[in-house]
């Protein structure tokens, strides 16, 4: 559905079905150059399992206009705005890569008042080298086929997926090509600039679930079992794939966040 | 570790690798017709297009999937769909774009079943066509109305192998927001990938050079997913929601994929063209060899060019690669490898001397077919066209001493030795 947000068209993704407040609600937050459709096996699948899902195209991310969010912390109020703008409630924040560092953010912000956090292929810092930050400023579209590559694991490289006749790397790099040229460089500045992961790690006394990946070369799985160290009582799984295990790994993933969502009181 | 493999790597592995379960190298051709759900609730997700996975063949297939997968890899495409011929793959992209009263400019220089459909058959559902010279990108803009809803014409056109200027006209299709539809089986990814050039859907006959081995029918649809289906009013039933899974936009939920998702859920659930594994397995062995095979049809064709243009009993020679082909510009820059095996020629003495040849080449197979490993040969004057007179002919681009050539892996030494034959045929025929 499009709303008009902070004076800007803003798409929010809700899985086919309509949104419902009075529901328990799960809001996926994608990562750098990414959107809505990082979580295409996610959306529609808690939104039939009865759930309310929003997955926010953030400011100049897929079908959102609107200037890009300069920081973790400028995302995470976008987000904390949209949430109080919808009326939501009970929501439980499931981020990817980046989205982990929003959701981080937002749980300071909202001080423990949501009801779960996830972290997917997630760490409490993702330092960017220099190499791809230069890169997203003077040719975005490169540094989107380089992240689309690096991203993925074997079935990337061998276009294995688990949707018949879709291809990681092909659907990848149109899934970055939709945003604004500007969204990559300044979510890539984002996250390396942001530093306060440990102490929100930390702060966290909801109750958390990580998957990681395997073979993630985004996020490494040696950053993420540090960081999952950081979070009292933090459920930890790791899947055999690339950092975009939401499509590398879908039904696992689904899973394990289902079982966890089952758990939840 | 990704490592971005090549083209020829991917020909033989993209799509497929050996499960942990059998270990089987080849991919297995999974013979069956529907899919044990283990449980209520996945069949419905199966169902609800939730995740992916496999419901029933007619729809789905894991081997037919991994060809599917194979071909997005080649291509550079998000996502492909293969079905059961190439005619198949045209009818599925057309009846999921357009609409009664939906308007296509076409190349009308073209594959005659591919004429027929958007001449004859889909006028008759309230869609029409009107074709242009395929060379001139000024009267495809001009063709363009405000309901036109996909431009479609052939990399190569068959059988007068004429080159379309694909970066020039995807600029046009591009600036009135219309997709390229391309036919590519004369170029195969090997020669030329279009949605390098701005071409946003690619149909292909798998049963051409893909396939090459003459031994099995199918076509594929592989989607860029480079093209905005956002608008709603133009592509209502891509972006707007759609009858099936209770209003379901295919662009919003699908995004560079909406297209295949669509002709899915619609074109192979309600019409129902599948692929047969089996034939999935064929067309796949055939693209494992793809680039050695295509090396060597360019190879030989240039060879037979050679042959055939210093030859004293061939009255002409068409083909993009020569000099003297009016498109050669365009093939040099689009089709740098070479611009395929098909060649058309003319024999001194017309359509008797066409029938002779024909009729005393010996390694050379008549048939109506093109891209086999083997060379293939077919006189339209005696056999296809045959109830023509030679003025008809001339209008339908064609010359009733015509020879169409698909250019084999033969030595192509033998290859000459056997046109040697029928060209004395002829001889003694004029004599």
């Amino acid at each position: 559905m499009i709303i008009n947000f902070k004076g800007a068209k803003t798409y929010l993704g809700t899985g086919g079905k309509s949104l419902d407040i009075n529901k328990r609600t799960l809001c996926f937050l994608h990562g750098s150059g990414q959107n809505h459709l990082s979580f295409i096996q996610q959306a529609r699948f808690f939104a039939y399992k009865g759930y309310s899902v929003v997955v926010p195209d953030m400011p100049a991310h897929g079908f959102s206009d609107g200037n890009p969010c300069k920081s973790i912390k400028e995302n995470a109020e976008w987000i904390n705005d949209l949430l109080v703008e919808l009326n939501l409630k009970d929501v439980v924040v499931i981020g990817h890569s980046q989205g982990c560092l929003v959701a981080l953010e937002l749980n300071r912000i909202l001080k423990n008042s949501l009801e779960a956090l996830i972290f997917v292929a997630g760490s409490n810092e993702i330092p960017v080298n220099q190499f791809l930050l230069d890169l997203s400023k003077e040719n975005p579209q490169k540094a989107s086929q380089m992240m689309v590559t690096w991203g993925h694991g074997i079935d990337g490289d061998m276009s294995i997926n688990k949707w018949p006749g879709h291809s990681h790397y092909g659907e990848g790099n149109n899934i970055m090509c939709m945003n604004k040229p500007t969204a990559l460089r300044y979510d890539l500045h984002s996250c390396n600039d942001y530093s306060d992961g440990i102490d929100a790690a930390k702060n966290i006394k909801v109750p958390a679930l990580a998957v990681l990946a395997k073979n993630d070369q985004m996020t490494p799985l040696k950053s993420g079992l540090k960081f999952v160290e950081l979070i009292k009582n933090c459920e930890t799984h790791t899947l055999d794939c690339g950092h975009f295990l939401p499509s590398e790994k879908p039904m696992e993933l689904n899973s394990i966040i289902n079982s966890f969502l089952l758990n939840l009181k | 570790m990704s490592e971005n493999y090549k083209f020829d790597t991917l020909s033989l592995h993209a799509g497929h690798i050996p499960d942990k379960e059998t270990g089987s190298r080849a991919v297995p051709i999974y013979q069956t017709t529907s899919y044990v759900f283990n449980s209520t609730e996945e069949a419905a997700s199966l169902y609800n297009m939730e995740v992916g996975g496999h419901l029933y063949t007619r729809i789905s297939n894991p081997t037919v999937a991994a060809l599917e997968q194979r071909l997005a890899a080649l291509e550079g495409g998000a996502s492909a769909l293969a079905c059961s011929s190439g005619m198949a793959a045209m009818h599925l992209v057309v009846s999921a774009i357009c609409s009664s009263g939906d308007h296509i400019v076409a190349s009308s220089k073209m594959y005659g079943a591919n004429i027929n459909l958007l001449q004859h058959t889909m006028p008759r559902f309230g869609v029409n066509t009107d074709f242009v010279n395929p060379n001139d990108p000024e009267a495809i803009k001009s063709a363009i109305k405000p309901n036109t809803k996909l431009v479609f014409g052939e990399v190569i056109g068959n059988p007068g192998l004429d080159i379309m200027d694909v970066p020039e006209i995807a600029k046009i299709c591009n600036s009135k927001n219309i997709p390229l539809v391309l036919d590519a089986t004369f170029n195969t990814p090997y020669l030329m990938q279009p949605f390098k050039h701005g071409a946003n859907i690619i149909v292909h006959s798998l049963t051409k050079w893909l396939g090459g081995h003459g031994i099995a029918i199918g076509g594929a649809i592989v989607n860029g997913g480079n093209f905005d289906w956002g608008d709603k009013d133009k592509f209502p039933t891509i972006s707007g929601p759609h009858f099936a899974l209770g209003g379901i936009s295919f662009w919003e939920e699908f995004g560079p994929s909406a297209l295949i998702a669509k002709i899915r859920a619609e074109g192979m659930y309600n019409f129902g063209p599948s692929l047969s594994p089996t034939n999935a397995f064929h067309l796949m062995q055939g693209i494992e060899t793809l680039p050695l095979r295509m090396k060597k049809h360019i190879e030989n064709t240039h060879s037979i060019l050679d042959f055939l243009v210093n030859h004293e009993m061939v009255e002409w020679v068409k083909h993009p690669d020569l000099e003297t082909h009016p498109d050669h510009e365009v093939a040099k820059r689009i089709l740098p490898k070479g611009s395929g095996s098909i060649v058309a020629f003319g024999i001194k003495g017309g359509r008797e001397a066409g029938k002779a040849f024909i009729e005393s080449v010996q390694l050379a197979s008549h048939l109506a077919n093109v891209g086999d490993a083997k060379t293939l040969l077919i006189h339209p004057g005696s056999t296809t066209h045959s109830h023509l007179s030679s003025e008809a002919m001339k209008e339908g681009g064609l010359t009733d001493d015509m020879i169409r050539l698909s250019v084999g892996l033969e030595d192509i030494n033998d290859i000459k030795k056997d046109f040697e034959r029928g060209f004395r045929a002829v001889k003694k025929l004029n004599k």
